[in-house]
Formats: structure tokens, C-alpha cells, sequence
């Protein structure tokens, strides 16, 4: 295992630094000068290392809330809360600046993640009834987007839409070294819960047999959750799938230990998407392929397979 | 003062049922026993047993050494009773080491503490799974394990918890019957330690052979509770499972009452 960890470190870092020099290098213009890099490709790889931070990290957070491992912002609809509340926020007046939009993305996340908490209480609060759920709040929310963009401005919907599926070209410096740097204090906020959310993995009676307070613990991290799911979406929309892939092959390779799935995570998650970002703008040269369907393209069929292969084991 | 637990009138129903699952049950059970809870299916051994652990919804008066369960913030009321449910897996991939360590979360209130006490939690670890005799499969991953051996490395699990009350439910039960001798020994063991043991059982042959006493329930209400032979008569054995011809006839080699099927109806 101190091994496997080395060596998931090693190539973390590895596949980061690749993807940075790659970004900064390769984009819709072949031979950019200092200040085209400086401008505009050095602030996307700071937002998609922030963003990919904190979607694995909330990702790997939510599976251990929720006891299931095909959770993450994205499938659980809480990227769309979180996108109808930055929307809702955007045209009340607040910019697409950080602060404003950001709290209202926070709002919105928070209370698409309080209904899926109270739907895992009620009844049996099965797996199927929570992804069931969560899918319904994702369409729920789009359609609340798109409604709200088609009334506020006809001519945005197509603008609308490219955000839906995750956009990061509106990244400027200033926002994206916030964001990367809250991301951070966040993630380790979540980190030092680590041993918490290992007892959470037996199951609710099975965290509090250990005794752990599982109301105030899921509160807590519904909390953090719902603001780093809050951060990324406003950052760069809705992208899915990073949270669900990269936890999932962290857990693979080093165990399930949070100590060591909360800082894997971040790392892979912030280097994933650098080179998902790369992938998305030079793929289709001149044009860009929003990087949400880069990630749902290598995550949906992921997705299937991790289902299946659940549905297996737990006959 | 009674040493373990002790319940008075205990009526229990859970959120949006209308029936009682437990109704005016009272006992006092002390330290340095193993206690046999029986009864047939569904007459509420297991709510009472997480009663007892403090996981079930809702405020109830449990006493352990005197003083009220429910006035214990989790993580103390986890090092003075540790509960082994009858399942012990995870969908996510973690050692048997790794499981046994999440019994050690309870040393302290703020997890985050733990950190600097790698070490001693690792020690702790690997002696319990000494004891319970599973240390060999501490590198294993727990979806790999055979029931049986899960059930091993959840008792580990308890005993890190550091707990003088443990409570079993049907954690004996997927054993083979090398593995349930060791830890009937082991469950011996504990008890002259002073450890009060509550096992939930259905195999009244190994409730009789480790038990000092018995507790049974029908329907939800306490029906007798003494030594095994007091409790497990002929006549209570009937109303327990009216649909077995059950015998009781003592052990050739220890003396001890046992349980065997007589005639079947049809028969």
C-alpha cells in the first residue's frame, strides 16, 4: 500500500505538470505569443485545476455520505442546483464575478444536496431511489437554466447551453487563484474529517456503532460539499463525471482510507482536468469542444461499467 | 448499581409503525456474563441489541454502570460499547486491517486527533486481530472474505474499540466450527475480564454451550431470563417454535443442555 501511494503521488504530479505544459503550449492558435499564454491559457489551467480539485473531491466526499459509490455533484443533480442558482444570480445583477454568483451557485447547491439528504432519509433511502432522485433534480435544474436564459435573452441560449456542458473559457487570473486557492482551504477542511468519512463507508448504523454523530457529520460535509460543487460550477458550468471517475480509480489503486483518497483525489482531479481541458480545445482545431463532454465521454461508459459491476456483486 | 445495562419498562416502535416492537421489557444484565438473547424471529432480539448500541432512532432509558446511554456523546458511548452487526461488508474496496482500524475512530471526539497516533492504533489493531485469530488475512480485501472470516475481523473490530460491553448479533453464525470454538474460548476469556457479552442467537446449541445465561423474547415481550437450564424448558421451547418437535437432552461429553429436533409432525 505505502507503495501504491508513492507511486499514485509520482504520477499525480506527473500527469499535472504534463497537462499544464500541454495546456500552456497547445490551443485553438497554433504559435501563441507570451502574452496570448499569460492572458488567457494561464488562468484556464488555474481554473481547471481548481475546478477538477474540487469536483473529485466532492465527488469522493458524496460517495462516502451517501454510502454509494456511483455518487458525485454531477449524477446527484447537484451541479445543476448549483448552475439554476449562479444563473439566477447572474441575471439578478450579480456579475460573473466571484462572491455574487458564487453564493447563489452555493445556495443552489446546498438545497438540491439538503433534498437528496432528505430523500436518503426517507423511506429506505435505497441506491436506486437516490440516483433516481438525483437524476430528476438534474433535469429539474437544466430546464430551470435553460427556462431562465431563454426569457432573460434569446440570443444567449446557445452561450447558455456551451456553460451547461462546461466552459471554461471565461477563466480571467484574479477569480481563477481565488478559487483554486478556496478550493484548497475546503478540501482540507474535508481532509481532516478523513476518519469520519471512512466510518461513514459501514453504512449510517455502521458509522454510528463507531461512534460517530452521523446527523452533525453529514451537515457538515453536505456544507462543504455543496460550496465546493458551488465553486467549481461557477468557475466553468457544469462538468460531469470528473467526480465520479477520479475517486473511483483512487480508491482502485490506494484503498479507501480518506487520508489518503481526499489529497489523491484533489491532485487527480485538478490534473485530469488540465488534460481534459487540453483534449477539449485541440481536438477539433480551430473549434472547441466544451470540456464537460470530454469528461462524460470517458465517465458515462465508466459509469455503466461501475454499475454493472455493482449490480453483480451485490446479488 | 448494576455494572452493565439495565433497562426498565423498554417499549420501543419504530418511526411510522403502528405496532410495538418491544414492549415493557426491564432487565439488568451485569458485567462478566455472556448472555444468550433468544427468541423466535421478529420478537425484537435485534432492536433490542441496538437499543442497547445506541443506534436506533429516539431518546431510551438505557443505563450502563448508572448513568444514562443517551446523555454520552457518540464517540464515548462507542468506547464503552461496541456493536457487531450481522453483516460486516462495504461496497468500497478496503483491507480487513483497514476495517479494523475504523474502530479506533471513537478514541477521540475530533477524528482529526487521531493523526498523530498512527502507531499505537496499529498496535491495538493487530493485537485484537491476534486474538480473534485473523491477523493472516489483515492484508485481504474485505469483499474477498468468506463470510465466516468477515465476521472474525468485525469482532476484531469491536475489541479495538476498547469496549466493555459488546453486543453480537448473530456475528457467530457464518463461523465454521474450528473458528466458533476459538471464539467461544475467546468470548470465555473476555468475560473473566469482566466483559459483559450480549449474543443474539438462533443456534440455541452454541447459546447453551458459551452462555451463563439466557434471555428470551416472544413478540416483543421479555418472556424468562436465568441460567440456560432454567430457561430453556421443554414447555417454553413449544411456545417459542410451536412448528418443532424440539428434545432437550444433555451433552454426552459436557453435561450441558441441547436442542435437537424430535419427531417431525408429518413423521
Amino acid at each position: 500500500m505505502q507503495a501504491s501511494r508513492k507511486r499514485a503521488y509520482f504520477w499525480g504530479v506527473f500527469v499535472w505538470l504534463v497537462g499544464i505544459v500541454f495546456a500552456l503550449k497547445f490551443g485553438s492558435v497554433a504559435d501563441a505569443d507570451t502574452s496570448l499564454i499569460l492572458q488567457l491559457r494561464l488562468p484556464r489551467v488555474i481554473l481547471a485545476s481548481a475546478m477538477g480539485m474540487a469536483l473529485a473531491v466532492s465527488g469522493a466526499t458524496l460517495q462516502a455520505l451517501f454510502t454509494n459509490p456511483l455518487c458525485e455533484p454531477y449524477t446527484l443533480g447537484i451541479s445543476s442546483g448549483s448552475a439554476f442558482g449562479a444563473v439566477l444570480g447572474a441575471s439578478v445583477g450579480v456579475h460573473w464575478v466571484f462572491g455574487g454568483v458564487t453564493t447563489t451557485a452555493f445556495l443552489g447547491a446546498l438545497i438540491f444536496a439538503g433534498i437528496l439528504h432528505a430523500i436518503s432519509l426517507k423511506r429506505d433511502g435505497s441506491a436506486l431511489t437516490l440516483l433516481l432522485g438525483g437524476v430528476m433534480l438534474g433535469f429539474l435544474g437544466s430546464s430551470l437554466v435553460a427556462v431562465w436564459m431563454a426569457l432573460a435573452d434569446p440570443s444567449g441560449i446557445q452561450g447558455a447551453l456551451y456553460w451547461l456542458l462546461g466552459d471554461l473559457s471565461r477563466a480571467r487570473i484574479e477569480g481563477a487563484t481565488v478559487l483554486i486557492g478556496l478550493a484548497l482551504i475546503l478540501s482540507i477542511l474535508i481532509w481532516r474529517r478523513s476518519r469520519e468519512l471512512d466510518a461513514l463507508l459501514m453504512g449510517e448504523e455502521g458509522a454510528q456503532a463507531l461512534g460517530v454523530d452521523v446527523g452533525a457529520t453529514r451537515r457538515k460535509l453536505i456544507f462543504l460539499t455543496s460550496s465546493l460543487v458551488a465553486l467549481a460550477v461557477s468557475g466553468g458550468g457544469m462538468v460531469g463525471f470528473i467526480g465520479l471517475i477520479v475517486p473511483h480509480f483512487v480508491r482502485r489503486n490506494v484503498g479507501s482510507l480518506h487520508r489518503n483518497v481526499i489529497p489523491l483525489s484533489a491532485l487527480w482531479g485538478a490534473a485530469g482536468l488540465c488534460v481534459a481541458d487540453g483534449v477539449s480545445r485541440v481536438a477539433a482545431r480551430p473549434y472547441e469542444i466544451p470540456v464537460g463532454v470530454v469528461t462524460a465521454l470517458i465517465g458515462a461508459p465508466l459509469f455503466l461499467w461501475i454499475m454493472l459491476k455493482r449490480e453483480r456483486g451485490t446479488e | 448499581m448494576i455494572s452493565g445495562i439495565s433497562v426498565y419498562g423498554l417499549s420501543f416502535r419504530y418511526p411510522g409503525s403502528t405496532t410495538d416492537v418491544l414492549s415493557g421489557v426491564s432487565l439488568e444484565l451485569d458485567r462478566g456474563k455472556v448472555i444468550a438473547l433468544l427468541g423466535p424471529n421478529g420478537c425484537g432480539k435485534s432492536t433490542l441489541l441496538k437499543i442497547f448500541a445506541g443506534i436506533t432512532p429516539g431518546q431510551h432509558k438505557v443505563r450502563i454502570s448508572g448513568g444514562l446511554l443517551s446523555e454520552l456523546p457518540a464517540w464515548r458511548r462507542a468506547q464503552r460499547i461496541a456493536y457487531v452487526a450481522p453483516e460486516f461488508r462495504s461496497e468500497f474496496p478496503m483491507t480487513a486491517f483497514e476495517a479494523v482500524l475504523l474502530g479506533r475512530i471513537c478514541q477521540s471526539a475530533h477524528a482529526a486527533a487521531l493523526w498523530g497516533r498512527k502507531q499505537e492504533d496499529e498496535h491495538a489493531v493487530i493485537a485484537a486481530m491476534t486474538r480473534t485469530g485473523c491477523l493472516g488475512l489483515r492484508h485481504r480485501e474485505l469483499q474477498s472474505l468468506s463470510g465466516g472470516e468477515r465476521q472474525l475481523v468485525a469482532l476484531a473490530r469491536a475489541l479495538v474499540q476498547g469496549a466493555k460491553i459488546l453486543l453480537l448479533d448473530e456475528a457467530l453464525s457464518r463461523m465454521d466450527l474450528h473458528h466458533q470454538a476459538l471464539c467461544g474460548k475467546l468470548l470465555r476469556e473476555l468475560v473473566s475480564e469482566g466483559f459483559l457479552i450480549i449474543v443474539v442467537a438462533h443456534d440455541l446449541n452454541l447459546a447453551c454451550e458459551w452462555a451463563d445465561e439466557c434471555v428470551v423474547l416472544l413478540g416483543g415481550k421479555l418472556l424468562a431470563q436465568g441460567s440456560v437450564s432454567e430457561t430453556l424448558t421443554p414447555e417454553r421451547l413449544r411456545v417459542l417454535y410451536p412448528g418443532a418437535q424440539l428434545v432437550i437432552s444433555p451433552s454426552p461429553a459436557t453435561g450441558v443442555p441441547k436442542v435437537f429436533f424430535g419427531n417431525t409432525p408429518e413423521a
